[in-house]
C-alpha cells in the first residue's frame, strides 16, 4: 500500500493538471453553466481571462446585459481568493429574439462570457487557487425560470508564461471574434430629434444592413425597425426613440454592421440634439458642421433679403436717405449707416424675443407670424399710406429733401435712418430669402443665446448693402448730387408706397374678408385727410395749436377704424389661389397619410397670402402649363396647405421639414417608403418638373438601405 | 443668378431623406390622455377607464405564472400596495394579457380564484385575453405599471421598483415607484420619476 501510494499521488497529480480546466454543475434542465480557462495555469500579477459558458436548450434563452423589452442580464458574483481582481464580464454581440409586439436582445444555443481576471504578484508557484463565483440568469422560452449555479475553477500558480488550455481555444478564439471593437476611425455621431435619435458613421465597407443595440434603458424602442441611409459618403441609421423616455444626453451601446464580413464596434457618444428629425431641411447637416456656417448662412440671407418682393419697396426709402447724404458731407454719412443698422439689429433683435417668448409660453408661432394678424397688416398698411402721402408733398414731417440738403439736423437725420432700419425689419419679415430658411430653423429652436446670434448675423446682412455704402465715401460720390429732380423721383417713390398698400390691403381681403378691407379703406381715407390738414394747417396761419388738431382727429378716426372694422371674418379668408389651375386639396396630416398609403404621389404647397415669395413662386411656376400637364398626366395630387392665419398643425408641419416660415415644397414620390424631396424656396418649372421626375422613377433610383430582421437567427 | 441661386440650394438640400415617422403603437406616453377601454372583470361585470375619472387610477399587468409577479405576490408586497392605496381610495386594476393558450392565460373563475387564493385586493381583475388594451398602453412585461391621475392624464408609466430580478429579498432596499408617484401626486408634488424600464417576462400576446 505504501507503495502505490507515490504512484496515487502521482495519478491524482496527472489528473489534476490534465483537468479540462472546467467545472461547476448544471442548475436547470434548459440552461448548463460552467466556468472555463482559457490558459492552464496562471502567473502572478498576470492577467487570463477565463468565462462562463452557458449552453441553452433548443428554444430557450438567455439575455445580454440590457435584456430591452423583457428579461434579466446573466450576473456573476465572484468569490475569488485574497489579492484577485476580476474585470467585468464581457458580451459579444447578441442577437435580436423578436416577440411581437416585443422585441428582446440575448443569446440562443450557447455564449461564453469572458472575464479578465488579475492575480497579484503575492500568489507563489507551485500553489493551486480556487476560483469559484455564482451566477445567475434568467432563461425563458414561452415561460421564463430564474437559473442559479455555483461555479468554480482550479488552477495551477506558475512562475513562467501560461499555456492555453486546447480545450477551450476553440472557443475562446470564437468568442473574442464576436466581441465588439472600439470604434476607430469610423468618426460615430449621434443627434436626436423628436422621436428619433440618429447615428452617423463612417464604415469600413458598405454595408447591406446595420443595427444599433442600446445598453442603457429608456433610449430606444426595441420593436422598432432602425432604417438604414446613405448620405455622402456616410451612413446614417435612423432609430426611433422609447416614447417615454428623457432626450437622451449620451448614446451607448453597441453597433452591428451586416454585410460580407459582419463587424460589431462599441459605441460611446455624445448625442446633439435637433429640432426636427434628421434630413429634414438641411438640420442635420447644420447641427454637424457647426454655428460658423449656421451664422455665414443667417448673413447670406439677410443679404438675400434685399432683393426680396417685400423689402423692394421699402429700398425706396433707404434710397432716399442716401441721396439726402450725399448732399452732406460724406465724412457724417457713416453715422447714418450705422444708425440705420441698428434699427435693423434691434428690430431683429426685438422680433426674436418676442418669438420666442411666445414660443416659450406654448404658442407655436413661425416666422412672419405677425402678418397672421388683421390688425397688423392694417397697421402696416396706414403706415405705408401715410409715409407714401409724405413722398407725394401732401404733407411734410419736418424734413424735406430740398430743405435737408442745406440744414443740419443731424440728430433728426440719426434718428430717421434708425427708424428706417426698424421699418424695413418689419416689413422684411414675411419674406423668407433662400439660406435663410435653414439657418432660422436651426436658430429658433436652440437657446436663447445662439438664437440671438442667429437673428444678428441675419440683421447685419440686411443692413450691409447701406452699412458699407455709408462707410465708403468714395462710393457715395456714385450718387447723384441732390437737385430739382429729387422732387419727381421722389413722388415716384410715392407710388412704390401706395403698391405696398394695394398688396396690404389685398392681404387683409383675404384674411378679415372684404368688410375688413372697406373699413380701413374707410381708415385711410381718414388719415389721408388728416395728412392734408396737418399739411395745409401752417399756411392757414391758425397758430401752433391748430397743428395738433387734425393729427388727433385722425388718430382718433384711425383708431375706430382699426377697432370696429379689423376682424378675423370667419371664412372670410377664401383659399390662396386656385389661380393656378390645378385641383388643390387642403393639407391636413391625416389626408397626407391617406394619400402616402394609398401609394399616390403629393406635392405640397406651404403658402401664405402674406408671403409675396410664395406669391411669386405660384405664378411662375405652378402656374406653368407644362407643370400642371405632369401633374395631370402622373396623377399627382396637390395639397395646399394655406397658413396665413395660425395654424397649429401647419407650424407643427413645417417644423418637421426643419422650417420655421413659409413657402415650403415638399414632393412625396408613389412609393410610401421612400422619403420625400424638400424643394428650394425660389421654384421654377424647370426645378418642380426635375423634382417630379426623380420622385415618379423607378425604385432602382431610389437609395435608401434598410435593415429590419425580425425573426431570431 | 438666379439658376446660380438654385445651384447652391441644390448643394445645401441634396439627398435627404425624411425620418420614418414614430411607429404607431409607441404605447401610452406620460403627460399625455391615457387610452381609454372598456374589459370585462372577473366577477361578470364591466369596467370602462371613463368611469374612474375623478380618481387616481393604478393598472397593473399581471400573470401569476411569472417567477417576478411571484416574487412581488409571495413576499405580500404587491398585495400590500394594493389594499394601502385601495385604503386611500385609489382604483388599483389588475389586468391580465395573456391570450388564450399561452402561460398564464385566465377566465373569470380562475382569475377570481387567484385572486382570493394570494390574498390580492384590486378593485377590479380585468381580463384582457385579446391583447388590445395591452397594446394600446405599450404593456411590455409582467409586472407593468402605469398610474392615471384624476383627469386621465398618465403620470408613471413602468417598472414597479427599481431593483430589476425575482429575488424577494431585494423588495426591501427597493425603491418602489409606484408608491412614490402616488405619494407625490396626492401630496399635490410633481411625480419625480414619471417613467422607468419595465422589468419581467413579456406579456404573452397572441
Amino acid at each position: 500500500m505504501r507503495k502505490e501510494t507515490p504512484t496515487t499521488g502521482w495519478v491524482l497529480a496527472l489528473l489534476a493538471l490534465a483537468a479540462p480546466a472546467v467545472a461547476g454543475p448544471p442548475a436547470s434542465k434548459h440552461v448548463q453553466a460552467s466556468l472555463l480557462a482559457e490558459v492552464e495555469s496562471l502567473q502572478p500579477g498576470h492577467p487570463f481571462s477565463v468565462g462562463i459558458r452557458l449552453q441553452m436548450a433548443e428554444g430557450w434563452h438567455t439575455y445580454w446585459r440590457n435584456p430591452a423589452d423583457s428579461g434579466l442580464p446573466t450576473r456573476m458574483t465572484w468569490r475569488l481568493p485574497e489579492g484577485f481582481q476580476a474585470g467585468p464580464l464581457q458580451w459579444p454581440v447578441p442577437r435580436r429574439l423578436a416577440a411581437p409586439p416585443l422585441m428582446s436582445y440575448g443569446y440562443e444555443g450557447e455564449v461564453l462570457l469572458p472575464v479578465v481576471i488579475t492575480p497579484p504578484q503575492t500568489v507563489s508557484p507551485g500553489s493551486e487557487v480556487r476560483l469559484a463565483g455564482r451566477v445567475d440568469w434568467l432563461e425563458c422560452q414561452e415561460a421564463c425560470i430564474p437559473g442559479r449555479a455555483e461555479l468554480e475553477l482550479v488552477l495551477p500558480v506558475r512562475a513562467e508564461a501560461p499555456r492555453p488550455a486546447p480545450a477551450t481555444a476553440t472557443l475562446f478564439h470564437a468568442t473574442r471574434g464576436l466581441l465588439p471593437v472600439p470604434a476607430r476611425g469610423w468618426d460615430l455621431k449621434a443627434a436626436a430629434a423628436p422621436g428619433v435619435v440618429a447615428l452617423t458613421f463612417r464604415a469600413p465597407q458598405a454595408p447591406s444592413g446595420a443595427y444599433f443595440f442600446s445598453d442603457q434603458p429608456l433610449v430606444v424602442d426595441y420593436p422598432s425597425p432602425q432604417t438604414l441611409h446613405r448620405v455622402s459618403g456616410r451612413h446614417r441609421l435612423d432609430i426611433t426613440r422609447a416614447a417615454n423616455g428623457p432626450t437622451p444626453s449620451r448614446l451607448t451601446g453597441v453597433l452591428l454592421i451586416e454585410g460580407a464580413a459582419p463587424l460589431a464596434v462599441e459605441v460611446d457618444v455624445p448625442v446633439s440634439q435637433l429640432a426636427a428629425p434628421p434630413g429634414a431641411g438641411s438640420v442635420l447637416p447644420l447641427a454637424g458642421r457647426g454655428l460658423g456656417v449656421v451664422l455665414a448662412l443667417a448673413f447670406l440671407g439677410g443679404l438675400a433679403l434685399n432683393l426680396m418682393p417685400c423689402v423692394l419697396p421699402v429700398l425706396s426709402l433707404k434710397v432716399m436717405s442716401f441721396v439726402r447724404q450725399s448732399g452732406q458731407e460724406s465724412s457724417r454719412a457713416w453715422r447714418h449707416g450705422v444708425a440705420f443698422t441698428a434699427g435693423v439689429l434691434l428690430s431683429f433683435w426685438l422680433l426674436a424675443g418676442l418669438m420666442l417668448a411666445l414660443r416659450a409660453g406654448g404658442r407655436s408661432v413661425g416666422w412672419g407670424f405677425q402678418l397672421q394678424s388683421p390688425a397688423f397688416v392694417a397697421f402696416l398698411a396706414a403706415l405705408f399710406f401715410v409715409l407714401g402721402l409724405n413722398l407725394f408733398g401732401v404733407f411734410s414731417l419736418g424734413e424735406s429733401l430740398i430743405a435737408a440738403a442745406n440744414l443740419n439736423h443731424e440728430r433728426t437725420g440719426l434718428a430717421s435712418s434708425f427708424g428706417s432700419g426698424a421699418l424695413a425689419t418689419i416689413v422684411a419679415t414675411p419674406c423668407t430669402a433662400p439660406f435663410m430658411g435653414s439657418a432660422l430653423g436651426y436658430g429658433l429652436t436652440q437657446p436663447g443665446a445662439v438664437s440671438l446670434l442667429v437673428f444678428t448675423a441675419l440683421a447685419l446682412g440686411m443692413a450691409a448693402p447701406y452699412l458699407l455704402l455709408s462707410l465708403n465715401p468714395r462710393l457715395l460720390r456714385l450718387v447723384p448730387r441732390p437737385g430739382a429732380w429729387m422732387e419727381g423721383f421722389q413722388q415716384f417713390l410715392g407710388f412704390l408706397l401706395m403698391a405696398t398698400v394695394v398688396a396690404l390691403l389685398w392681404l387683409l381681403g383675404r384674411e378679415a374678408g372684404a368688410e375688413g378691407m372697406t373699413r380701413v379703406l374707410l381708415a385711410l381715407l381718414a388719415l389721408g385727410l388728416a395728412a392734408w390738414l396737418y399739411g395745409r394747417a401752417p399756411s392757414s396761419g391758425l397758430g401752433p395749436r391748430a397743428r395738433l388738431l387734425a393729427p388727433a382727429a385722425a388718430a382718433l378716426l384711425l383708431a375706430l377704424g382699426l377697432v370696429v372694422g379689423v376682424r378675423q371674418a370667419d371664412g372670410g379668408g377664401r383659399p390662396v389661389g386656385g389661380e393656378s389651375g390645378l385641383n388643390w386639396e387642403v393639407y391636413s396630416p391625416e389626408t397626407l397619410a391617406s394619400l402616402r398609403a394609398q401609394g399616390k404621389p403629393v406635392f405640397i404647397d406651404f403658402t401664405a397670402a402674406w408671403c409675396l415669395t410664395c406669391q411669386v413662386n405660384e405664378r411662375v411656376a405652378l402656374a406653368s402649363s407644362e407643370v400642371q400637364d405632369r401633374f395631370r398626366r402622373e396623377g399627382v395630387v396637390a395639397l395646399r396647405a394655406d397658413w396665413t392665419q395660425n395654424d397649429q398643425d401647419i407650424t407643427a408641419a413645417l417644423a418637421s421639414y426643419g422650417r420655421q416660415g413659409v413657402p415650403l415644397y415638399v414632393v412625396y414620390a408613389r412609393d410610401p417608403g421612400r422619403p420625400p424631396r424638400v424643394l428650394p424656396e425660389v421654384i421654377t418649372p424647370g426645378i418642380v418638373l426635375g423634382a417630379l421626375d426623380e420622385a415618379l422613377g423607378d425604385a432602382r433610383t431610389a437609395r435608401g438601405l434598410t435593415s429590419d430582421i425580425t425573426s431570431p437567427q | 443668378m438666379k439658376m446660380m441661386r438654385h445651384a447652391l440650394f441644390a448643394a445645401a438640400f441634396c439627398a435627404l431623406p425624411l425620418a420614418h415617422p414614430a411607429t404607431a403603437s409607441a404605447g401610452a406616453v406620460v403627460g399625455q390622455p391615457a387610452p381609454a377601454f372598456n374589459l370585462p372583470d372577473a366577477n361578470g361585470g364591466q369596467e370602462a377607464l371613463s368611469s374612474f375619472k375623478g380618481k387616481y387610477v393604478v393598472l397593473e399587468w399581471v400573470n401569476f405564472d411569472c417567477p417576478f409577479v411571484g416574487k412581488h405576490y409571495g413576499s405580500g408586497n404587491m398585495q400590500k400596495l394594493q389594499k394601502t392605496y385601495t385604503g386611500k381610495g385609489v382604483v388599483w386594476l389588475s389586468i391580465n394579457s395573456s391570450a388564450g393558450g399561452k402561460q398564464g392565460a385566465l377566465d373569470a373563475t380562475k382569475a377570481s380564484a387567484l385572486v382570493k387564493e394570494k390574498g390580492a385586493a384590486p378593485t377590479a381583475f380585468l381580463l384582457d385575453s385579446e391583447g388590445a388594451v395591452g397594446q394600446a398602453y405599450g404593456a411590455k412585461t409582467t409586472p407593468h405599471m402605469f398610474i392615471i391621475d384624476p383627469s386621465g392624464k398618465l403620470i408613471y408609466n413602468g417598472a414597479i421598483d427599481d431593483r430589476p430580478s425575482t429575488d424577494k429579498a431585494d423588495i426591501a432596499t427597493a425603491r418602489n415607484y409606484v408608491q412614490a408617484a402616488l405619494d407625490e401626486a396626492m401630496a399635490g408634488k410633481p411625480v419625480t420619476t414619471t417613467s422607468s424600464q419595465p422589468y419581467g417576462c413579456s406579456v404573452k400576446y397572441r
